[in-house]
C-alpha cells in the first residue's frame, strides 16, 4: 500500500511550495516533514512558502513547523499561509476595517478611541482627544486632537469640516498647529491631513485626497 | 418634592457663588421656598454673601455626621419670613469629610420640603465636585466671557453629561462687558453657545453693584433697578419654566454710546 504523501514540494521562480496535508494528525505531519527534510538532499539557499492548507495551526505551531523546516541551512521560510483563522482573529480583522461613528461633542478632557476608521458627527472641542487606528473623519468642527492610524498605518489621513486642531498625529508624527501652517487659517473649511512622502504631516484640499490617497475609496469602478 | 440645581463652573472665581446666592433670592422673591447648600467646605463664602455668617451655630458637615438635625443647622434668612435657608458649609475640616452618598441622601431628604434646592459647587473636578453634583436633578454651569473659563466649562459640561441622572446642563454667562464684545476684545455670546453648544439660561452683566453689594451681605438681587439683578431674576424665572427673552444687549450699548455723546458735549 502506498502511503498518501503528506507533503508535497514545488519550485517555483519565487522558490520552493511546501504544501502541507491538513488532514492527517500534527504528530503525523511534523514527523514526515522533519524526514523530508532531511532526506530531499537540498542544495544552495532556497526560500521557502508554506502552504498549511486548512489546518489551524497556533503560534507555537506555527514556530515549531518553520523550525523543522529550518533544521538545514538550505532551506529559509519566508511565508506562511493558510486557509483559516479564528473567529477571534476574524473579528479583530473585521474591527479593523469597521468604522465607527460617535455623534455629539467630545469636550475637553474626553478621549475618544477606535480600533478602525472613526467618524465624529460635531465638534472636537479644544483639549479633546480622538484616537483611530484608521482614519479620522470629523463631520463639524476638530479644534483638539486627532491621532489617526495609531497602530502605525501611515495612510491614514485625518479630514474635518473645519480642520482647527492644536495637534494632528498620524502615526508617530506630530505636527504642531502653529501659524506657520499658513493654509490653515486662512481657509480651515474642508481639508485633510495625511503623511506626506517627506515624512512630514502635509495639509490639502478635501478634493485633493482622492489623488492623494486613491486606495481610501473602497468604491471599484463606475460608470 | 421640589429641585436640586447645583450650580458648577470647574474654574474659579466666575461667580458660582455669587449667581447661587442671587438665585436663590430671586426665587424665594418669587414665592418659592429654598434652600441653599454650600459644598464648598474648608473655603466657604455663601453664608458671607448672603450675610448670614454670624448666624451659624452647626454646618453640613455636623449634620452629616450625626451630630444634629437638619432643621437645627439650617440659617434662616429673616428678610424672606421662612422661605431662604442655607445650610452652610464646614470651615474646620476639608471635602474628603463627606462622601457623594451621604449628599445625595441629605438632599432627597431636604427636597421634601423645599421647592428648590440650590447647591453652590466649589471649584475644580474632585471630591467636592463630585459630592456637590450627587443629589442634583439639574445642573447650571456658570462662566464668563475668558477663553480660559470657557475652557473649564467644556470639561466640566463633558463631565455633566455623563452622569445620567442629571438633566443635561443649562449655561449662565456672567459678568458680560457689553463694549468689549462688541469690539470683538472679549468672546461674544454666539460664540460661547455654539462652542459649548448646550442652552443658554440667562446672561448677567458686569456691575460693580454685585461686589458692593455682596460685601454687605445683600444680594444684589434685592435692588430691583440694577442690570445684574435683572439678568438673575429673569433667569429664575426661566427656571420656574417662563419663556423670558434674551435681555437686550444694545441698551449697554446706547448707554456706551450716550457716555460717548456726554463726553463730547461736556467739552
Amino acid at each position: 500500500m502506498t502511503k498518501k504523501q503528506l507533503i508535497s514540494i514545488k519550485g517555483t521562480k519565487e522558490g520552493l511550495v511546501l504544501r502541507l496535508d491538513d488532514q492527517c494528525s500534527y504528530a503525523e505531519l511534523l514527523e514526515e516533514l522533519a524526514k523530508k527534510v532531511s532526506d530531499e538532499g537540498f542544495e544552495g539557499q532556497a526560500e521557502v512558502l508554506l502552504q498549511l492548507g486548512y489546518r489551524y495551526c497556533n503560534d507555537i505551531q506555527k514556530k515549531e513547523i518553520i523550525n523543522c523546516v529550518q533544521q538545514t541551512e538550505h532551506l529559509r521560510v519566508t511565508k506562511v499561509q493558510s486557509e483559516v483563522m479564528t473567529v477571534e482573529e476574524c473579528n479583530k480583522k473585521l474591527l479593523e476595517n469597521q468604522s465607527e461613528t460617535y455623534v455629539g461633542i467630545v469636550r475637553s478632557g474626553q478621549v475618544i478611541t477606535a480600533v478602525g476608521d472613526l467618524v465624529v458627527i460635531g465638534d472636537v472641542n479644544p483639549n479633546a482627544r480622538i484616537v483611530a487606528g484608521g482614519n479620522i473623519f470629523v463631520l463639524g468642527r476638530l479644534k483638539g486632537i486627532a491621532h489617526a492610524g495609531s497602530h502605525g498605518n501611515r495612510e491614514a489621513v485625518i479630514a474635518a469640516s473645519r480642520l482647527e486642531a492644536t495637534h494632528l498625529i498620524i502615526d508617530t508624527v506630530i505636527e504642531l498647529m502653529t501659524d506657520e501652517l499658513s493654509v490653515l487659517s486662512e481657509h480651515p473649511e474642508m481639508e485633510c491631513a495625511f503623511l506626506h512622502t517627506n515624512g512630514s504631516i502635509a495639509i490639502d484640499r478635501l478634493q485633493e485626497l482622492r489623488l492623494i490617497r486613491p486606495n481610501l475609496s473602497t468604491f471599484k469602478g463606475g460608470s | 418634592m421640589g429641585e436640586a440645581i447645583v450650580i458648577t463652573s470647574g474654574k474659579g472665581g466666575v461667580g458660582k457663588t455669587t449667581t447661587t446666592a442671587n438665585l436663590g433670592t430671586a426665587l424665594a422673591l418669587q414665592g418659592k421656598k429654598v434652600c441653599l447648600i454650600d459644598t464648598d467646605i474648608g473655603l466657604r463664602n455663601l453664608d458671607v454673601v448672603l450675610g448670614l455668617e454670624n448666624r451659624i451655630i452647626y454646618d453640613l458637615v455636623d449634620v452629616i455626621e450625626g451630630r444634629c438635625k437638619v432643621h437645627q443647622a439650617l440659617v434662616k434668612d429673616k428678610r424672606f419670613e421662612d422661605r431662604l435657608y442655607l445650610l452652610p458649609a464646614a470651615q474646620t475640616t476639608d471635602k474628603n469629610a463627606i462622601n457623594p452618598e451621604q449628599m445625595k441622601k441629605l438632599v432627597t431628604e431636604l427636597k421634601r420640603d423645599y421647592d428648590y434646592v440650590i447647591i453652590d459647587c466649589p471649584a475644580g473636578i474632585e471630591q467636592g465636585y463630585k459630592n456637590a453634583i450627587a443629589g442634583a436633578d439639574r445642573a447650571i454651569v456658570v462662566t464668563t466671557p475668558e477663553i480660559s473659563a470657557v475652557r473649564d466649562a467644556d470639561r466640566i459640561i463633558g463631565l455633566l453629561e455623563q452622569e445620567t441622572t442629571i438633566a443635561p446642563p443649562k449655561l449662565i454667562i456672567n459678568r458680560i462687558r457689553q463694549h468689549l464684545m462688541t469690539n470683538g476684545d472679549a468672546l461674544d455670546i454666539n460664540e460661547i453657545t455654539t462652542h459649548l453648544s448646550i442652552d443658554l439660561l440667562g446672561i448677567i452683566s458686569d456691575d460693580e453693584s454685585v461686589i458692593t453689594s455682596s460685601n454687605k451681605g445683600e444680594p444684589v438681587v434685592m435692588d430691583p433697578n440694577n442690570t445684574a439683578s435683572l439678568g438673575y431674576r429673569n433667569i429664575a424665572r426661566r427656571i420656574l419654566g417662563e419663556s423670558v427673552p434674551l435681555m437686550s444687549m444694545n441698551v449697554p450699548k446706547k448707554s456706551f454710546m450716550s457716555k460717548f455723546r456726554s463726553l463730547f458735549s461736556s467739552k
